[in-house]
């Protein structure tokens, strides 16, 4: 039982990473108003769509037009239509004391929901410059602006609930690096000592690496399917990554086409090195220094700052670790087959 | 050899077609049951079911065909045994 502590405890973390990374809510957020574009000087009334909101009349939420913490517009009535939706009206200035401004920031407040700003922005026309003759207007305030409290996801555009594949889709890319860089350790090893064991067990991670490369891809093509309306876009780190797996794929081809298990052991090991070596600049410089639809297209492959919340790194840590040690687990009991195997060539059985 | 090589090739070509009906399947099956508004309804949420039922049927894949090598050597061992 001792010596499977690291099994345990890899299923404890996914586990974890299934039930936190499923349950948790994803924070309230508002993803329409109507009208989208507002005169200035008008008395307009703005409807609010909320997503994963809980309004109601009895609370009912303060709503604010904004530009800065210093020029807030408070609605002059709010109605709560169903706990989806809010209907505020506003008495638009014509002039904003500092600039001419072609947009507003819309939010709610209120104790259920906390502290929400709408993801689009309120498009305004004929708003002139007005010097601080026209600050009277902007003297609105709001009391509370603290986002919902409690453990929640962050509510993104487009995203919505699959956000939650950070831990399932991202943290097995983490996992099947980790998978290779121990295959590549093994590879050199073995060219340093000739041991056999070694080689058999680069040949472990690195398929159990492929085995998630290719679920990788496989998930980030549904994953894409609704979030990009294309599966298969031949975006840059999609393309990439397929040539990354091809490359590997042809390792195992390697593999198959020698008869003399030292010339394969050898060579399959050059290769393995020059397979890692590949996944530097086609997984990681190239999607730098391109445009790319995945997160974080210019600068860091992977995450632009701030895509990542705090609360989803608290899942997302514990899930990588997860995966790394099932692809561990896996990899061991690929290991312990080619043992046996090796021994039963050698006629031990 | 050339049969093992031929059965190695198999063995890759039956798991790459597996993989291929997998994705298919998973998001296939999920498109077909309401069309795509289905995925899409609740905040995308069926979106990461259909990334977990990929994942798991990743792993059942590899089960299956650690599952079928260990076969193969339990009676490569099996004859080994009567011979001696």
């Amino acid at each position: 039982m001792v010596k499977h502590w690291w099994k345990i405890l890899g299923v404890a973390l996914l586990i974890f990473a299934f039930t936190a990374g499923l349950l948790t809510p994803i924070r309230p957020g508002i993803n329409d108003i109507q009208p989208t574009a507002v005169v200035a000087g008008q008395t307009v009334s703005l409807t609010l769509t909320g997503y994963n909101t809980d309004f109601n009349q009895e609370q009912a939420p303060k709503v604010i037009l904004w530009k800065d913490g210093d020029h807030i517009i408070n609605a002059l009535g709010v109605s709560v239509l169903n706990s989806r939706q809010v209907q505020a009206t506003f008495q638009l200035p014509t002039a904003f004391p500092l600039d001419e401004i072609n947009e507003l920031k819309v939010s709610t407040s209120d104790p259920a929901n906390g502290f929400i700003t709408a993801l689009p922005r309120l498009r305004i026309s004929g708003m002139e410059k007005g010097g601080e003759a026209a600050a009277s207007a902007w003297t609105g305030t709001i009391e509370n602006t603290d986002s919902k409290g409690g453990f929640t996801f962050p509510y993104l555009p487009n995203i919505y609930e699959s956000v939650r594949n950070t831990f399932y889709h991202v943290a097995l890319w983490f996992a099947m690096f980790t998978l290779f860089t121990l295959g590549v350790i093994a590879s050199i090893r073995y060219l340093l000592t000739r041991n056999v064991m070694f080689e058999q067990r680069a040949v472990s991670y690195t398929s159990v690496g492929i085995l998630f490369g290719i679920l990788g891809l496989i998930t980030g093509a549904i994953w894409a399917q609704y979030t990009w309306n294309k599966a298969w876009s031949w975006d840059i780190k999609q393309t990439m990554t397929a040539i990354v797996l091809l490359i590997y794929g042809a390792y195992f081809v390697l593999r198959i086409s020698f008869e003399d298990s030292d010339q394969k052991a050898r060579i399959s090991a050059v290769y393995n090195i020059f397979a890692f070596a590949s996944i530097i600049p086609l997984l990681y410089v190239i999607p730098r220094i391109t445009e790319s639809l995945h997160p974080g297209g210019q600068g860091n492959p992977a995450f632009s700052r701030g895509d990542l919340d705090n609360n989803v790194r608290m899942i997302f840590y514990p899930a990588i670790i997860g995966w790394i040690l099932l692809g561990l687990w896996m990899a061991q009991l690929n290991f312990r087959m080619m043992k046996i195997k090796e021994r039963l060539l050698e006629n031990e059985y | 050899m050339l049969r093992q090589l031929i059965s190695a090739n198999m063995n890759s070509l039956l798991r790459h077609f597996l993989i291929l009906t997998a994705m298919l399947v998973s998001s296939g099956l999920f498109a077909q049951s309401g069309g795509e508004d289905f995925m899409r309804s609740m905040g995308k949420m069926y979106v990461v079911v259909a990334v977990i039922v990929a994942i798991f049927i990743g792993i059942v894949l590899f089960l299956i065909f650690l599952d079928k090598r260990l076969t193969k050597l339990e009676n490569q061992i099996k004859e080994n045994g009567k011979a001696r």
